[in-house]
């Protein structure tokens, strides 16, 4: 190995450095993108944009929009049917709802409701018939999530407002382990609360 | 010049640092790529990079593994491999750091999900020490 003291062709590192980065980033976007990866759970791509644009405040008006948001992404609208319920749909990710969606879901105990804020935040109130199901718990646990008995009826997540991350998981979650009508309160407890909704105050979980 | 320094900077002592990174390297990018999207959950709990970056983190970072201890272990281009593993470890170690910090109880997501280590002090220490091995691998050998 110790060859005398003749000096070693001196290589610069950096090329080689440069040229493993972008070869694995290459292979990974490609593996990832043209369809070699088989397992489409995690969907497109570019999964974050779904969750960007939740995450941005794209969120559907109850009633009829002009200019359909999804039109792009070939999903339905949140469709007002009648004078009836507007209707969350299989989209195969959380739909976006709003106050007034929520609170016409909620006066109709047509949706399971879940509050995917801390226990305690949930114990201080909550909307009115919400089940307590903290994100951190929630996510460790699909056993529970598939096992929640919804009665048929879709699901409503909300969290404590902001960029709501942690509902967006839970929602996610919920899909992932095969519900299928989810829908994300993106305005959160806050916003019912400013609206000067009822708000339930009972220690405890409830529904489980 | 020391016996210590003197011994790490042997080609066999680089050698074998590289291989051996290059072994743990593999394993965790295989691992992550087994369970994209577990990894990309790992990411998000981190909290650390905006959220349109994860999933091209996730999609990218464990190739770059790949290919990265591929290199070390086949010795080809293997003093870059090296010195980009240990700027990757280093970057996981200052993550892990700053998650143990903020008291985030998550996975580390180090292997994927093939490891249900979480974020504390071992795992610090255990970063730590890779992230030395791999700055022997990407030391330059010295002749003697």
């Amino acid at each position: 190995m110790r060859s005398s003291r003749e000096a070693v062709v001196e290589k610069s590192p950096w090329t080689g450095l440069v040229v493993i980065a972008l070869a694995g980033s290459l292979l990974g976007v490609s593996y990832n993108w043209f369809g070699l990866n088989s397992g489409a759970a995690w969907g497109l791509p570019w999964i974050a944009e779904d969750r960007v644009a939740l995450l941005e405040g794209e969120q559907l008006v109850s009633g009829t929009s002009d200019g359909d948001p999804y039109a792009t992404t070939q999903v339905d609208p949140l469709a007002i049917v009648g004078a009836g319920l507007p209707e969350i749909r299989s989209h195969g990710r959380p739909l976006p709802i709003d106050l007034q969606a929520v609170e016409q879901y909620v006066a109709a105990d047509a949706a399971l409701v879940i509050d995917a804020r801390d226990r305690f935040e949930y114990d201080e109130g909550h909307i009115p018939g919400a089940i307590s199901l903290p994100a951190d718990e929630a996510v460790t646990d699909p056993a529970r999530l598939q096992a929640l008995d919804t009665g048929g009826r879709p699901l409503i997540v909300y969290c404590g407002g902001g960029t709501c991350e942690t509902s967006l998981d839970v929602a996610y979650e919920l899909i992932a382990v095969g519900h299928e009508r989810v829908a994300v309160y993106m305005g959160g407890f806050p916003e019912w609360l400013d609206a000067g909704n009822d708000v339930a105050v009972d220690a405890a979980g409830g529904g489980r | 010049m020391g016996t210590i320094t003197g011994f790490l900077a042997a080609p066999a002592t680089i050698r074998v640092c590289q291989i051996a990174i290059g072994l743990i390297l593999g394993f965790a990018g295989l691992a992550k790529i087994g369970d994209l999207q577990s990894f990309a959950v790992q990411i998000h709990n981190f909290r650390m990079v905006p959220i349109p970056v994860e999933n091209l983190i996730a999609m990218t970072l464990p190739w770059i593994e790949v290919v990265a201890a591929l290199a070390l272990i086949l010795g080809i281009e293997s003093r870059a491999a090296a010195i980009l593993a240990a700027a990757l470890m280093a970057l996981f170690t200052i993550a892990v750091a700053v998650a143990f910090a903020r008291g985030l109880d998550i996975e580390c997501g180090c292997f994927g999900t093939a490891d249900a280590s979480r974020v504390g002090a071992v795992k610090l220490m255990q970063n730590a020490g890779m992230t030395a091995i791999a700055g022997v691998a990407a030391l330059r050998p010295r002749r003697r």
